[in-house]
């Protein structure tokens, strides 16, 4: 694993707005099959991050590889060839049906004046269908539960045939069942070969989820590696600045007080 | 109630009368009713008097241009070599009346006239306007009727008020021959043998006043028939489609580049009018001959349509009656070149 | 209905409406008359005069106007993501109005009046597009629209400075009327100065459809699923901007089009652009003729087009949402 080509990688990277750096020394390494779990309280920048991954706004400094090339080298499309995206929610006005959502996946891999055709559309279904919401397709995303959409955004995300997706907490604002079938569809992603980042506010979740964790703050990185070495209860105490207590449950989970 | 108050009102204005005679600038005054019922006290010999709208200020430049405190809107370049040259310099002070006031009352305060006149419909809109300006400013406002079937009895009116009565009885008694003599020329004239006409403003011509509009009562005074019956008493847009529906004998136009090019224009052929060159442009300078003040003008316009309309029926010199008025009532004769440029050909 | 299906309903019920306004005017000609005028037969020069002179110019007049505007509007609500945005958003209605009137009030020829329009709609959006940009405001749809309406309220009050100062009894007339929309002037020269504007403009937005309809989930989402939204933006802009000035200079301002067309057209297809744009614009070709049809024969005078759009569309709205159809969260 440690000889392929990371999928994501940063080096030295700082991230920040117009210029302004907000966190440094960011260094991450992301290979298929991969769930790097992003931690931190709000406004640490995880969303920045995100966004810097993605091409949105340039890093202040230091660099972003996608699949080995630099991101500054790579146009909107070949991005979005190698990174999908999951937002925090839809923000969208009209009523699209959740298949007209899936298919604007498939716009990275269509030329400029082309429309999703039957390939396409089959492909969208496929992604569905693996979320295990093709009964959904024709129904409009606004009468959707707020985790069936969370699964229509996932299913995009696929349909974009990305080698990564990077999700802007996926599971925020879920309840328990909808938290629980989103965690479940993003770890078989993973088990697939799909290289994901996710943010979340739940250390219980990353444990479970998470290869590998980062945890943010307004100080900066507090610690990068793999999850049982970096959520120890002094990093999280540091990290959320209240006492935070391990325990490993029968299961043999870790679950944090 | 009206008898009751009405020597009660007389005996107040009385007593405000004797008030003004004692102060020492203040000039005679005399007492007046308008068309509006109102009675107003007015200087005896007004000297300065400022026209609320275009049709009055044309009423007030034929009868009296030396008490002109200003225009309502400046003349055009081309009007004033056909103005008194005292007046063509005169400012454009602004309208009180009708669409659009574009006059502070201060602006008319500043040019300190005596009287301010109004020359047109009468109702209660206007009514109230004269009212409440005459308050606000405190100056005579005065309001005489202003339609075409009284003109001679308008003019004398205005000039009553303008204290030029003689000169105000030669421009009636003007008037009042004028129409005679187009009634005496309509009696032998078969209501068969009278043109229909449209009457086209606008570049493009499809701007008209409608049946029973103030811009187009002239059309009806001739007997012609106007064509555009629209479901307005005003300025009707219509389509070419309808013009060539209502196939109309005459044009007239009030605008020199639709005459210019109506001939040439595709959507205008087989007009019967286009066909058979019966396009007329009436002349506008200083004033209007159809509208364009709706006043004292349209005299000449009704001769000149007269000439347009029957031409085998009208005898006479255009050229010369044109000429005449001018002289008559603008104070300028036009000579051959004038006429020329006025009249065409 | 499957797309293909509904276009071709939709091309139907255009050419059905097309015949429909071709067949009426105040000028009587029997579909015999048309019909032979049609087909070549010159004999009858008034015919041929109402016909191919008025008629005809004027309802392809009206389907250009109602396309492009029905276009713009289609356009503008996706890519402001915002279901109330009209074509006027960014002051392109109120500065080719301002560049128009100007030309009634200096007295220019009809074909300056028209180009002044035109210029002052793109010159407007424009200025609003620079204005953006120097408040490094360009990733923000609420900054442009903001200077939109800013610039618009300008060319608004030059409106009515020029109101002010037109003569009351001929300018002042001509002005309003204008400002409330027709196509009572319209001749085949004006339809050939404004097709090109329509063709280049609905080019790039049916072409890039696809691509345009992502910008409704927001930039930052277009632009990771590979679209780049700013400057695709600003070419729909460019565009909807292109279309709608030369609409406006042909026909005076129209409301109500550009805003209720696309919400008809979403009904019918739901709010995918790629398939809402062209419905929007056979919708709006139509149902602009239909109006023209009813501002040139329900009475002797012209009714201005902008008030016959929202008399009939107003209630046709009112109707489609009481149906309880809304292609929009709520």
């Amino acid at each position: 694993m440690e000889r392929m080509t990371p999928l994501i990688e940063t080096r030295g990277l700082t991230i920040g707005h117009n210029r302004k750096p907000l966190i440094g020394g960011i260094d991450l390494r992301l290979c298929r099959g991969q769930v790097l779990c992003l931690l931190g309280p709000n406004g640490a920048g995880k969303t920045t991050l995100f966004r810097t991954l993605l091409g949105l706004i340039p890093p202040v400094g230091g660099e972003v590889a996608l699949l080995g090339q630099p991101l500054s080298a790579l146009s909107r499309t070949d991005i979005a060839r190698r990174l999908g995206h999951v937002p925090q929610a839809l923000a969208t006005p009209f009523a699209f049906s959740a298949l007209d959502i899936v298919l604007m996946g498939a716009s990275a891999r269509l030329g400029p004046f082309a429309r999703p055709g039957k390939p396409e559309r089959a492909r969208a279904m496929a992604a569905l269908a693996r979320l295990g919401i093709a009964d959904l397709a024709q129904a409009e995303i606004t009468r959707l539960s707020g985790g069936q959409r969370q699964l229509v955004l996932i299913a995009r995300a696929l349909a974009q045939d990305a080698a990564a997706i990077v999700m802007d907490e996926p599971t925020a604002s879920l309840d328990f069942a909808n938290r629980l079938q989103v965690a479940c569809a993003i770890r078989a992603l993973a088990d697939a070969g799909t290289a994901i980042v996710l943010s979340t506010h739940d250390p219980d979740q990353a444990a479970r989820l998470g290869d590998a964790a980062i945890l943010l703050n307004r100080d900066g990185v507090i610690a990068t590696g793999p999850i049982q070495e970096t959520l120890t209860e002094a990093r999280l105490t540091r990290l959320y600045r209240v006492p935070v207590t391990r325990s490993l449950g029968t299961d043999g989970r870790m679950h944090f007080h | 109630m009206f008898q009751l108050t009405r020597p009660l009102t007389r005996r107040a204005l009385c007593a405000a009368l004797l008030a003004l005679a004692a102060l020492p600038a203040a000039a005679q005054t005399r007492i007046v009713t308008d068309d509006t019922g109102r009675e107003i006290a007015l200087p005896e010999n007004p000297a300065r008097v400022f026209a609320a709208g275009p049709p009055a200020a044309t009423l007030l430049y034929t009868l009296k241009p030396q008490a002109m405190v200003g225009w309502v809107s400046a003349p055009d370049p081309e009007d004033r070599p056909w103005l008194r040259p005292e007046t063509a310099e005169l400012p454009g002070l602004g309208r009180l009346t009708g669409r659009g006031d574009t006059l502070n009352l201060e602006v008319l305060l500043a040019a300190d006239p005596d009287l301010i006149v109004d020359y047109g419909t009468v109702n209660p809109t206007y009514t109230d306007l004269a009212h409440r300006i005459q308050e606000q400013a405190g100056l005579p406002y005065v309001l005489i009727d202003g339609s075409f079937a009284r003109l001679p009895r308008g003019i004398r009116a205005m000039a009553d008020l303008l204290a030029v009565p003689e000169r105000g009885e030669e421009l009636a008694a003007y008037a009042e021959a004028t129409l005679a003599e187009v009634d005496a020329i309509l009696a032998t004239i078969p209501e068969d043998q009278r043109p229909t006409v449209y009457l086209a403003r606008g570049r493009e011509g499809l701007e008209t006043p409608a049946r029973g509009s103030i811009n187009a009562e002239i059309i009806e005074r001739v007997g012609a028939r106007n064509v555009a019956e629209a479901e307005t008493r005003g300025l009707a847009t219509v389509s070419p489609e309808q013009v060539q529906a209502w196939a109309p004998e005459v044009i007239i136009t009030i605008d020199a580049d639709f005459a210019a090019n109506v001939a040439g224009m595709p959507e205008w052929q087989g007009v019967p009018a286009v066909d058979n060159g019966r396009v007329h442009l009436a002349p506008a300078v200083p004033f209007g001959f159809i509208d364009a003040p709706p006043s004292v003008n349209r005299l000449i316009g009704l001769k000149w349509l007269m000439h347009k309309l029957y031409p085998t029926a009208v005898q006479g010199d255009l050229r010369a009656e044109v000429a005449d008025f001018y002289e008559l009532f603008y104070g300028v004769r036009p000579d051959e070149a004038g006429l020329k440029a006025l009249l065409g050909g | 209905m499957d797309e293909r299906a509904l276009n071709t309903a939709l091309v139907g019920a255009l050419l059905a409406v097309l015949i429909l306004g071709a067949a009426i005017g105040p000028f009587a000609l029997s579909p015999a008359r048309i019909a032979a005028v049609l087909t070549g037969d010159r004999s009858d020069s008034q015919a041929v005069t109402v016909l191919l002179n008025i008629r005809l110019p004027r309802v392809l007049a009206a389907a250009i106007v109602g396309a492009a505007l029905a276009a713009a509007g289609a356009a503008y609500q996706t890519t402001f993501r915002n279901p109330l945005v009209s074509p006027d958003i960014l002051g392109v209605s109120a500065g080719a109005g301002f560049g128009a009137v100007l030309g009634l009030l200096l007295g220019l020829p009809v074909v300056a009046i028209q180009m002044l329009g035109f210029g002052m709609g793109l010159l407007t959006v424009a200025l609003v597009i620079a204005l953006t940009l120097a408040l490094r405001g360009a990733g923000q749809v609420l900054i442009m629209v903001l200077c939109g309406i800013a610039i618009g309220a300008l060319a608004g009050a030059g409106i009515s400075l020029v109101k002010l100062l037109a003569d009351p009894e001929q300018q002042l007339p001509a002005i309003t009327f204008w400002l409330m929309g027709s196509l009572a002037g319209v001749k085949r020269a004006d339809l050939a100065a404004a097709l090109p504007a329509l063709l280049i403009g609905l080019a790039p937005l049916l072409a890039l459809r696809w691509r345009i309809g992502l910008l409704a989930m927001g930039d930052d989402e277009a632009r990771a699923m590979g679209v780049d939204a700013g400057r695709l933006r600003l070419l729909v802009i460019a565009c909807a901007t292109l279309m709608t000035a030369a609409a406006v200079a042909m026909a005076g301002v129209i409301g109500w089009v550009g805003l209720m067309v696309p919400h008809m057209a979403r009904l019918l297809t739901g709010p995918r652009f790629d398939r809402m744009l062209p419905a929007a614009i056979l919708i709006g070709a139509g149902f602009m003729v239909l109006v023209d049809t009813a501002a040139r024969t329900v009475a002797t005078l012209e009714v201005p087009l902008g008030i016959l759009t929202a008399v009939l569309g107003a209630p046709i709205f009112v109707l489609l949402l009481a149906r309880g159809a809304r292609p929009w969260s709520e």
